[in-house]
């Protein structure tokens, strides 16, 4: 199996003054498939951006691949071996070709291939800011498809079928679920959550083992 | 009456200081209207406030220190425009950094110049120039401007597009963001301080804002707007430039005039027209990848 484990050791972060991620140990092991859950605000989200440095953690250390961060040859290492779906994509202040995005994950036609997958390839040459919310949310899978045939090794992705309708969702966790990476999906979606090997549960900032 | 004013225009036209001018306009309409991109995309509309400002405290540094006041009022607000670079990882942040910078720098430069003892609007009247009194080095200037800042769009442009669009999607696609932020803050600062010292502060807008809001309705991507505002740019100068010679009005006031309407215009027609005119001019444009 392919793919990078992700080690995170007594991780903090903070919204202000608001704990929202406390004392988080977690181990996962190359390839392994990993769903998040728990209750709004409960910190998963910026448990997921503090991986890829959008939300700098207080403390704690978080290693993908056994390679920590500090300088922005390693950070630029770290965005690389880990793909990213965004729980809100931005709607962005100027506007951005879904093509563009496509070719952002450093695999423009293994990105291409997926979106015709997906049933969104035809709207590449269309601005993002006037696709839906369920087309926005395929393409950024797209997109992570071919981050990973670019390189990255763990695939982070921030409840990706929320916008999708029941097809969708079924079709979206096929190909996330099918990509030969370590893969951690916050989810509220049952079903996904019952295709991965491990299931955790945070609450208030904690985290614990469910499955 | 129309033949003789006709006329007139192909004299003035003749002379040297008109020429020039004309050049000048026509040269700043290709780098000029892609600083406005810069300046529409990162949300920093009140940057020639804060520039005018900044620049003036450089200039009253210069006159307390005995420096060329161009120079300082240059320096100054490209340190300006990277002092305020780590204010953009917050999405509100350099919008309101640029109030805040602004009130800073007239602060300081008040002070500077009441401890030098020189008189406020005399350190001002340094900085105003006038598009009719450009001389060859300044027309240099504005081709350096239009050569680099094209080129760097050019060169950049996925990396620029990615940023204009969202800062944390552009991180996570591997955007060196922080030192691209920093370079394109000081490449604004620097233009709109040099196109204040070689047009006038009103026409720096007509220059580097509106074409660019005009090209932001019209264009669907990063390069179709930067092709629209210059477009749009090489247009709106020729044009108010040559209305202005006509009527033998004030150029600045003009051109700004000018390119209000364009901007006005290009709001007022639906959305339904623009998405055909599109379609063409997309299909036209090459690919930025």
């Amino acid at each position: 199996m392919e793919g990078l484990d992700v080690r995170m050791s007594g991780v903090v972060c903070r919204h202000g003054r608001v704990e929202a991620v406390r004392d988080v140990d977690l181990d996962i092991v190359r390839g392994q498939r990993v769903a998040l859950t728990g209750t709004n605000g409960s910190g998963k989200t910026t448990l997921l951006r503090a991986v890829l440095g959008l939300h700098r953690h207080g403390a704690g250390r978080i290693l993908v691949g056994g390679r920590d961060t500090g300088s922005a040859t390693e950070w630029a290492w770290r965005r690389q071996a880990c793909a990213w779906i965004p729980q809100k994509p931005a709607t962005g202040r100027f506007p951005l070709l879904a093509g563009e995005l496509l070719a952002s994950g450093g695999a423009r036609a293994e990105a291409a291939e997926a979106a015709d997958k997906l049933g969104v390839g035809h709207l590449a040459d269309r601005p993002l800011h006037t696709l839906s919310g369920g087309q926005l949310q395929r393409m950024y899978l797209a997109r992570a498809v071919g981050c990973v045939a670019a390189g990255a090794g763990v695939l982070l992705a921030d409840e990706p079928t929320a916008a999708l309708d029941f097809s969708g969702q079924e079709e979206a966790a096929d190909v996330l679920l099918s990509l030969p990476v370590t893969v951690v999906v916050v989810t509220h979606d049952r079903a996904l959550a019952e295709r991965c090997d491990r299931v955790l549960e945070m609450a208030a900032g904690r985290l614990r083992e469910v499955r | 009456m129309s033949a003789l004013a006709a006329a007139d225009v192909g004299q003035l036209l003749q002379l040297v200081p008109v020429q020039r001018a004309g050049i000048a306009l026509l040269v700043a309409a290709v780098g000029l209207p892609v600083i406005g991109v810069v300046i529409v995309g990162l949300d920093i509309m009140p940057v020639r406030f804060a520039m005018m400002h900044v620049a003036l405290l450089g200039i009253a540094v210069a006159l307390l220190t005995g420096l060329d006041p161009m120079l300082c009022a240059l320096v100054a607000c490209a340190l300006a425009g990277a002092g305020v670079a780590p204010l953009a990882r917050t999405p509100d942040g350099l919008s309101g950094a640029m109030g805040l910078l602004m009130s800073l720098a007239i602060a300081a430069a008040l002070l500077v110049l009441a401890v030098s003892g020189v008189n406020a609007a005399g350190a001002f009247s340094l900085l105003w120039g006038s598009i009719l009194s450009v001389g060859i080095a300044d027309l240099w200037l504005l081709v350096v401007l239009a050569v680099v800042v094209p080129a760097l769009f050019w060169w950049r442009r996925r990396d620029i597009a990615l940023l204009l669009y969202d800062r944390e999607l552009a991180l996570a696609s591997g955007v060196r963001v922080d030192r691209l932020t920093l370079v394109l803050l000081v490449l604004v600062a620097v233009s709109v301080a040099g196109a204040i010292k070689l047009t006038g502060a009103l026409l720096v807008d007509a220059l580097t804002l509106l074409p660019a809001l005009a090209a932001r309705r019209l264009g669907r991507s990063l390069l179709s707007i930067t092709v629209w505002a210059v477009g749009i740019g090489v247009v709106v100068n020729l044009t108010g430039f040559l209305v202005a010679l006509r009527f033998d009005w004030p150029p600045g006031p003009v051109l700004v005039l000018t390119a209000g309407v364009v901007v006005l215009a290009v709001h007022l027609v639906p959305e339904r027209r623009i998405s055909s005119w599109r379609a063409p001019a997309s299909a036209s444009l090459p690919s930025s990848h």
